[in-house]
Formats: structure tokens, sequence, C-alpha cells
């Protein structure tokens, strides 16, 4: 489906605007810093590079602003590893195991992991980007309201895999995220929960809220320790374990590729950005693993799933943007606003005509990613650095940084007055065994759930049936049951495996405590420990 | 709805003093900033988030407008609140030139207003020029089986659920879309309405058939021309940048509507009552720039509009749009 001619137009492209190649290590630099820091987005680090673009030709404008994407890409998740505070909503599941690990003294491993995932899915995202960009535009149209609906549901299924010590109190709490999604103006029209206040039509800012409310229980428990991580010894920033971790991702094939698929369909599907695959990815991951219960503690293949599916999701939501001029993420449509800015309208008939252009857009991301994997590293390192810092010192410059981070985003007071009501509620939370989690997926999933709720119920005038006229959505609903029922099948095999296993322990201890036991035995035993 | 709450009525009441005080305090120094006006640079507030149409429009306009002024320009995005944010903000700074807005009056002005109780009145604004003007268009999919904009009022009037609408609920394709349901004799209550809270995924919806027919605005669809069948341009005739759609007058349906954007360039009211110097340099900077050869041939480029209609003309085309969504505001609010 690759069209030779143009691919070969596209190399030429690329060879003869040799200065655009300059453009690609500052752009990735800028991207990694600003999505490192807690409050600010991919969004606004493009927004404000977008006017310095201008001035640049059109490919080297748009290498520019695609480096600073794929940079952003990756740069949230080394907060999220070494703070447990995700740069942007995209790098959430990543908290999961990779702070985790870091707490175990393995941040130079989980940054590895973490940087080749995002990298190496990328590629692969981008490479199958050049096979499907044409057809997946009639695909992404086809997705309709009930399909997203179907998805929204799989995202909220992560809630029950993160766990919580009480199943009342995670469904209040997911319940009370949802409420806090739909705050603002509905897609029908209707206003409510805004208290008056204009500044909440449009919804709760999504990410000064979930940084107020995931950072600030995380930095009191900082605020108790002298360093982030606890053990002398561990608090080293080694160059040879971060590449061994690097290493070490392509150990996970299978959950690289399931990663990068989820990322790119999810990140298809315009309206919806990378947000949704992260948690998708890992909830799936987790669920069909064979040791399930070591996620969440420090389990490297939940680090490489929630990484695999935002670098992925960027080559989708581009291909979207290529295909038919809709952007489907904030990041996405500041591309397309420089697309327009030098006079190019993306959409079916720029793909046809420019094809090689598309092709070149496409082959310098899959550049941008490789050369990502060195600027990466060295960022790493640097970035690494803050674990030997005394926690005193951390703490207030990431208050302060993320107070100014969320002013940035909306120019207003509003955002850092989101950020101080979330950082109560989320301490109020912490503090009564609330887990924060459920809150946060369904504040991030809240209004597409509704919305795509409310349009699926008026488009079919109400009628259930109207499933059985959609196949897409059927397949989701039929594979997500699927999942599920292989998880409890899964389950059950386990549990009936353990108590197997702890009858026969304990008919062998019976055993054992009559005569004497064997030297033999134990020596093998606590050698193994 | 009451139109005009008490808090509402505190609100304008406590800008109105806060504006008068400033003028008395300021007096002197506003005599000084007239006649040197303009000597620092000069903020465009855009009230929508950057790559939409007004913030494309005030970046590439902008070289053009600085060369007349003299000062740089800065652009200030101040998104949300279908405007009211932006607006609210433009209005609350000094009315001392320094501040321009790059918007679409039509018809976020006369929404915010009549849907929203936003703190400001129609005539809080002072247009300069509207160069852009977009329409509603009814759009079906490209290999829809709907023949034309008649048959698809026939077939609604048999069954009014039988084809779904996509449509931004509160906007000016929804009174234009109500309207013409109106003008057919089809029970509006009957409709299979499905509501996008933005004009880009209602379009998607009408090119990849999730809905059957989607009512909006008709600049957006042009990269999707491809995609999607126009049914009806809710237009007296059909604008340059898309010849060959079918007006809604020649479709057999007669109607009233109303323009779906009227977009350019505006400044306070009070600009021109408290610094009417200063409002004539604006003016004629808009002007000279939208007259501009080569401002008109790099926006014509960018597919962006510069024709110079001027103030009375911009104004009255405001005010008289804004009338017909008054009174069908009921029709606004989904009533």
């Amino acid at each position: 489906m690759i069209d030779m001619d143009a691919l070969m137009g596209a190399f030429g492209i690329m060879a003869t605007s040799a200065g655009s190649w300059g453009w690609i290590v500052p752009g990735l630099i800028v991207g990694l810093v600003f999505s490192a820091i807690p409050g600010v987005s991919i969004t606004m680090a493009m927004a404000i590079v977008l006017p310095m673009s201008l001035y640049m030709d059109f490919f080297s404008a748009i290498v520019f602003l695609t480096s600073v994407y794929t940079g952003a890409g990756f740069g949230g998740s080394v907060p999220a590893i070494l703070m447990n505070i995700p740069g942007s909503p995209s790098s959430y599941a990543t908290t999961f195991d990779g702070y985790a690990m870091s707490k175990k003294g393995q941040h130079n491993e989980a940054l590895g992991y973490a940087l080749f995932a995002s990298t190496i899915c990328g590629i692969f995202g981008y490479l199958l980007l050049l096979v499907v960009v044409e057809p997946l535009a009639d695909i992404v149209l086809k997705i309709g309201p009930l399909e997203m609906f179907a998805v929204a549901i799989w995202g909220m299924l992560l809630i029950g895999s993160l766990g919580s010590k009480y199943i009342s109190r995670g469904l209040f709490a997911a319940a009370f995220g949802l409420l806090l999604g739909g705050v603002g103006m509905n897609t029908a029209g209707f206003i409510r929960g805004t208290m008056g206040m204009p500044s909440l039509l449009d919804g709760i800012s999504p990410i000064p809220a979930m940084i107020g409310l995931l950072a600030s229980g995380q930095l009191l428990t900082l605020a108790g320790k002298d360093y982030i991580i606890e053990a002398e010894g561990s608090r080293t920033v080694s160059l040879s374990r971060i590449l061994s971790g690097c290493w070490q991702t392509f150990r996970h094939p299978g959950v690289l590729v399931r990663g990068s698929v989820i990322g790119i369909v999810i990140g298809a599907v315009p309206g919806v950005g990378s947000s949704l695959g992260n948690l998708i990815a890992y909830a799936e991951t987790k669920r069909t693993s064979k040791d399930p219960s070591s996620f969440g503690k420090g389990n490297p293949k939940g680090v490489i799933a929630a990484e695999s599916a935002v670098a992925s999701a960027e080559g989708g939501s581009m291909a979207t943007m290529l295909a038919l001029g809709i952007p489907g993420g904030g990041a996405t449509a500041i591309l397309l606003a420089a697309f327009m800015m030098h006079n190019i309208v993306p959409g079916p008939q720029f793909i046809e005509t420019q094809k090689e252009m598309v092709y070149a857009i496409i082959l310098n991301n899959i550049v941008q990613a490789i050369v990502l994997l060195f600027v990466g590293i060295g960022f790493i390192y640097v970035a690494s650095n803050i674990v030997r810092v005394r926690t005193r010192y951390i703490l207030p410059a990431i208050l302060v940084i993320a107070t100014m981070g969320t002013y940035a985003v909306e120019g207003s007071i509003s955002g850092p007055i989101t950020l101080f009501v979330f950082s109560l509620i989320g301490f109020l939370l912490v503090k009564f065994d609330y887990p924060v989690a459920a809150v946060v997926v369904g504040l991030l999933l809240g209004r597409m759930l509704e919305t795509e709720f409310l349009r699926s119920y008026q488009l079919s005038g109400g009628d259930p049936t109207y499933l059985f006229e959609r196949p897409g959505a059927m397949t989701i609903f039929g594979i997500m049951l699927f999942s599920m029922a292989m998880t409890a099948w899964g389950k059950r095999k386990q549990v009936l495996a353990e108590e197997a296993e702890s009858a026969a322990m304990e008919a062998l201890a019976r055993q054992a405590s009559v005569p004497e036991a064997e030297p033999g035995i134990k020596a093998g035993a606590s050698g193994r420990h | 709805m009451n139109g005009f709450t008490r808090r509402a009525a505190l609100r304008l009441g406590a800008i109105g003093g806060a504006m008068l005080l400033s003028a008395a305090l300021l007096a002197p120094a506003q005599v000084l900033a007239q006649e040197d006006y303009p000597s620092r640079p000069i903020n465009v507030v855009v009230p929508f988030a950057t790559g939409g149409y007004n913030d494309r429009l005030a970046r590439a306009f902008a070289p053009y407008l600085e060369k007349e002024l003299g000062q740089p320009l800065v652009i200030v995005n101040q998104e949300g609140a279908g405007t009211q944010l932006g607006h609210t903000y433009a209005l609350q700074q000094e009315p001392d030139g320094y501040t321009i807005l790059c918007t679409s009056v039509s018809p976020y002005i006369p929404l915010s207003i009549f849907l929203q109780n936003a703190p400001y009145k129609l005539e809080d604004f002072a247009i300069l020029n509207l160069p852009s003007r977009d329409y509603t268009m009814a759009a079906t999919s490209a290999d829809s089986e709907i023949e034309s904009f008649a048959a698809a009022i026939e077939q609604l009037k048999a069954d009014p659920s039988s084809l779904s609408i996509g449509v931004q609920p509160a906007s000016a394709d929804y009174a234009n879309m109500m309207l013409t349901m109106k003008a057919a004799g089809i029970d509006a209550s009957k409709l299979r309405i499905v509501t996008y809270d933005g004009g880009g995924p209602a379009r998607n919806a009408a090119a990849g058939a999730q809905v059957d027919i989607a009512f909006v605005g008709g600049e957006g669809f042009l990269p999707l021309k491809d995609k999607i069948k126009p049914l009806a341009m809710y237009a007296e005739t059909a604008p340059e940048w898309w010849p060959d759609a079918p007006t809604i007058g020649s479709t057999g349906i007669q109607q009233e509507f109303v323009d779906g954007s009227q977009r350019g360039w505006v400044v306070a009211s009070a600009v021109k009552t408290e610094n009417p110097e200063v409002y004539a340099k604006i003016l004629a900077a808009v002007e000279k720039a939208s007259k501009n050869p080569d401002a008109i041939k790099a926006l014509e480029l960018q597919e962006l509009a510069t024709t110079w209609y001027g103030p009375e003309a911009s104004q009255q085309a405001f005010i008289d749009n804004a009338a017909t969504m008054e009174k069908h505001q009921a029709l606004l609010k989904g009533e």
C-alpha cells in the first residue's frame, strides 16, 4: 500500500531541505524539558514555539514542531517515575509501576524502560502509518458515538484492576470522579455544577486538577523523608543501569506490540488523544499477565505497557490530522494551525496531491524517534540527579513550578485555584482511604463517557437494539467481556492452584514435622532466598 | 429565563464604577496617551485557542497592522466559556486603545448574552471591520442516499425521526435548522437531534455518515469537500469560497435565517467614546492594512478574508444578525 514513487520523493524532500535536520535536537529538548515540568502540557509547549516556527520554511517548521511533540511524548514520564507526579495525563499509568521501581532504587532502569518503550513503539507506530495512513482516515470516520462509549468504558475498567482496600469506597471515588468530569456545559448545552463561575463552563481543567489530586498526597509523603529514595546506596545515577533498562525493554515484545496497537487506534480517534491509551494498555497488560499481583509494585512490564501506548498514540493522532485535517488532541490542533499558517490545509486532498510531503513528515518522525533514543538517555541522566537532592529543596521548587505551570495553561488564576482546591480534595481522599486513582480516571473519562452515551441515545432514539446495528461497538464490547471472562477464569485457576499448593505444603510440612527434616532441602530452600 | 440577573447587574455596576473611577483618576494621563498613541506594544485579544480561524486571522494580519500602527502587536489567546471569558477580559482593560479584539462577534456575543447572561451588552463593542462571514451549511456524507435538501425535507415531513440530525446546541446553526423545520411544518420535538460541542465533531459525523445530515458552519467543510455532499447553504448568495453550493433560497424553502459567523476587528465602545482620537487612529490603521495589496495577497493564500466593509456596514450587519437571533431566542435555547 506504500506508493514507492512518493516514498522516493519523500527521501528527496528530506535530502534537499538539509536545514530542517538542525531543528530536530532543539525541538526534542524543548519538548522534553517542558513536558517534564508538572503542570505544563505538550499543547502549551507547542503553543509557545508556534509563533517561532512562522519564520522558518514549511518543512523546517513542521520538523521543529513535530520534534517538540515527539520529545514531549516521553518527557512526562520522568516526573511520573521519579516523583509519582505525572507530567501530563498521558503519563499517568506510568506512575503505577515506574514510581514503585524508583522506591526500590531501580529509577535508572525504570527510566530506561520508559524511554525505549516509548520510542520503539513510536517508531513502530509511524512505520505502520506509512502503510495505513490512507485507509485509516476512512476507518476513523466510521467510529461513531457508541464505539467511543465502549472504549471509554474499557478505560473505566482500569479502576477495577488498580484495586482498593474497600470496594465501596472505590466505587464512591469513581462516581465522584465521573461527576467532576461532567461539570460545565455538556454536549446538549445544559450547564451543571459550575456554581455560577464562567471559567467552569468548559469543565474542570484536567491538568491542574489531576496534579492537585496526585501531588498533594505525594508531596506530603515526600515531606516526611529526607530524600526521594530512602536507601542511601540506591541514590545513584548510573548510565550503565539506564542502558540495561533500555536493553531489557526488548525482552517484552508482546507488551510493546499490544501497547502500540492500542495507542495507534485510540490516538487516531479524534478528540480522545493519548490520555486514554496508556490506561487501557496498562490495564490490558496487567489483566493478561501471569502475575497480575506484581503490578503496581514495580513490575517493569507496567512501565513498558503504559509508555508503549503514549508515543504510538501520537502517530495515530498525526495520521488523523494529515488525512482528514482533524486534530486528535490539543497538540495536533497546534500542528494543524502551523500547517494552515504555511498555507497548507491537511485533509483528503492534501494526502492525494502531496503524498511525498506526507511521507516525508512521517519518515522525519521516525528519524526524530531514533534521535530521541540518544537525546533521551542524556536527558534522563541529567534529570535523575534529582534523587540526590534533599526533598526540602525539591518540594518548594515543585510547588512553585506546578503553580506557575497551571497558571500558564489557562493564562488565568483559575488554574492555580483548581490546583489548590483539588490538593485539598486529594489530601482528604488519602486521609480517609479513598483511592485517588479512581477519582482521577473518573475525572479524565467522565466527560467522554457522558457525551458519547448521550449521543448514542440521541442517535438511536433510545432504542437499545441500536447496538446490533453497530458491529464495531459489538466487537469492542465482545473483546472486553471475553478479556474479563478470561481474567476471572485465570483468577479462579490461580486460586485453585494456590489452594492445592498450600494443601500440598501443609501435607509436606506435616510429613516433615514428624521425622527430622532433611538438611539438603532446607539448605536448598534457604539458598534460594 | 430572566435576561438580566441581579448578579449580572452588580457586576455591570462594578465594571461601570471602576471605569468611572479610572476615568477620573487617569484623565490627565489619557490626554497624553491620546497624543502619542501608540507608545507601547498593543494586545490583540483572541477569545479562542491557538489555531482557530480568529487566531490565524490575527496572526496573519498582525504584521500589516503593526506597520500601520508603528508598534508590535501581541496576540493574547483568552479562550473559554464560549468567548465570554475573552470578551469580558477585553472589556475590563483600560479603554486606552492598547487592547484590540479579533473575534467572531456573531454568533458568540449575542449567544453569550442571551444564553449565558454574560456581563456585557451588544453596545459595549465598537465594530471596526468584519471581513469574514461564514454560513450554516446542511450537508450529508458523499455516498449518502439523500439526493437533495428538498428530498430530505419531504422525508422528514413524512416521518420526523427517519433522519438523524447533527448540530451544535445553542448556535446559529441550530436556530437556522429549527427555522427550516418550522417553515416546513415539521414537528421538531420528534426529530432525532444529535448534539455536538463543536463544529469539527459535527462535520466528522456528517463525513463519516454517523448522522444523516449535519447543520454546521460551511467553511470548515472545505478540507473535507470530497467526503460530503452540500445540501443547502444558509446565505443569500453562495460565497466565493464555495460558489456552487445550493443556497437555501434555491431549495424552495422560504425562511428567515442568521449568518453563521461574522468575524473581524473590534474594540470596546469605551475607546470610541472616551478616546475618540485613539479610536480614529486604530480605525485608520485597520482600514489601511486591510487595503494593503501585500496583506490581501498573503491572507488570500491562507484562505483568510481582508475585505473592507467599514465600521458602519459591519456594525449594521452585526446588529441586524443579533436582532434576528434575539427574535428567535427561544429556538436558540431549544425551547
